[in-house]
């Protein structure tokens, strides 16, 4: 009993321990929770920078105007541990995005939702480098 | 020598039921091991620490109370962890897959990274208790007042309201080592009396002299502070002095629950860099400032080489366009005049 009650707080103590609290900037400060986009456009590049990588995507409205928006993403070394090259979204690839707009009101989201054309999400079937090694 | 370190898990060991004996042996074997490694020499004959050293998240910084002055996991509690860490991986992999449905204005989980887990029960490693010692009344009186993490969140009158790491300044001397969740590369290279620590985040290279030069005058004031080295054996021991009261060790909470928190100008670190085997160095930095902590402190990084590890410029200023998109979001945010 007393061992079974160490373990849970261990996995509770674990757990806080390993709570994801995001070192560099404060989203809630650049993104507003009220201005959810749904955006659907041509890739027109991608800033591999530091401390978060954007890609910039054209996006076409109802009417016919383009406009390009800037998605932010995640360092790139981060992106490339995942899997992520150069060639894992070329120029004029198709992709849709879910996220939210900055506070601003420019055309700059987070990202955290990004899906292909053929319905295939960023990032999954990339390699996991946190996966443990005798578990890959 | 670390003597200390090598009378805790015996201490730790006495406490508990096997198989801690079986830790206590492999630990102490580890030690014995580890003060016996002869590290290779550069050619100017100094022990060579180089190459690419990356640090691991997955230790916390402070000890869960309840492991009390165990310095180490029993091997449930580290298959428990193991087991903590796949499910953590895999459900950030399945998060790229189900993130239609929990779209938030916050990063996905998968931009983290989440470190391998270790046996190692905190960094903190003295205090006994790995937990940090009593702030000063002075800095308990300033801490108080001063805004804490995440509260200047919403005020952004100026860039001033957003700490020096938001400002892609630094995050200081030990701010830079203590693993966060990316970019967490570190390298030594070497040259005759000198030894250059780079820190990939946020870029920087500290270049240490080992020539036994003094100090800078102490009305000379960095972020990074002052730093000189000399060798004790085949450790490197660096001292810094001369810091500047702006910054924060592990400052914005470096992922970290307990964050360490502002230091004062008064701030000594003092760290000890041990190769331990071809792979392994030894990361010690014991942090002394008076008018902070009651007591000194000591972190322990146990350091794994990875050649393959690829440390990325981190161009933070051109990179930051959180910057001006939270400041021109919070003017945005103001009522029309």
């Amino acid at each position: 009993m007393r061992n079974k009650l160490t373990y849970t707080l261990l996995a509770g103590a674990l757990l806080l321990a390993a709570a994801p609290l995001w070192a560099h900037h404060a989203f809630e400060a650049e993104f507003d929770q009220n201005k959810p986009v749904t955006l659907a456009g041509k890739v027109t590049g991608m800033e591999w920078i530091n401390p978060h990588s954007w890609i910039h995507i054209d996006v076409a409205g109802p009417d016919g105007t383009v406009t390009n928006w800037m998605i932010e993403c995640g360092s790139p070394n981060i992106m490339l541990r995942r899997g992520f090259t150069k060639h894992s979204l070329e120029v004029g690839t198709e992709i849709s995005v879910k996220g939210y707009q900055a506070k601003n009101g420019t055309n700059r989201a987070n990202g955290s939702s990004i899906t292909f054309k053929d319905g295939r999400k960023l990032f999954v079937g990339g390699s996991n480098p946190d996966i443990p090694d005798d578990k890959k | 020598m670390n003597l200390r370190f090598v009378g805790r898990p015996f201490v730790a060991a006495a406490g508990f039921q096997p198989p801690k004996l079986a830790i206590f042996l492999t630990l102490t074997t580890a030690l014995v091991f580890a003060q016996s490694y002869t590290p290779p020499k550069t050619p100017w004959g100094d022990p060579d620490l180089q190459g690419v050293w990356p640090g691991n998240m997955g230790v916390p910084m402070q000890r869960p109370a309840m492991f009390g002055e165990r310095t180490t996991l029993t091997d449930e509690e580290f298959a428990k962890k193991q087991e903590q860490a796949r499910k953590q991986a895999q459900a950030d992999s399945e998060s790229t897959a189900a993130s239609d449905t929990r779209v938030g204005i916050g990063p996905p989980s998968y931009w983290n990274e989440r470190g391998k887990p270790t046996r190692q029960a905190s960094l903190i490693v003295d205090p006994p208790n790995g937990r940090l010692p009593p702030l000063t009344p002075e800095a308990e009186h300033y801490r108080k007042e001063a805004k804490l993490p995440g509260e200047w969140r919403g005020k952004a009158d100026s860039w001033e309201d957003l700490n020096i790491y938001y400002r892609c300044i630094t995050r200081g001397l030990m701010g830079s080592v203590i693993p966060v969740v990316y970019n967490n590369g570190n390298q030594i290279i070497q040259a005759p009396g000198y030894v250059v620590f780079r820190n990939e985040m946020i870029h920087e290279s500290r270049v240490i002299p080992l020539d036994g030069r003094p100090h800078v005058s102490p009305a000379i004031h960095l972020y990074m502070g002052d730093s000189r080295g000399h060798w004790e054996g085949n450790t490197l021991v660096v001292e810094t002095t001369n810091f500047t009261d702006k910054d924060a060790i592990g400052s914005n909470g470096a992922g970290y629950p307990g964050d360490p928190g502002y230091h004062s100008d008064q701030l000594k670190v003092i760290e000890k860099f041990t190769r331990t085997g071809a792979k392994a160095l030894e990361y010690r930095a014991t942090v002394i400032d008076p008018k902070t902590w009651t007591k000194p402190w000591t972190i322990l990084l146990e350091l794994a080489r990875d050649d393959n590890y690829q440390i990325l410029e981190y161009a933070c200023h051109e990179g930051n366009y959180a910057m001006s998109d939270i400041l021109s979001g919070a003017r945005a945010a103001e009522p029309r005049r």
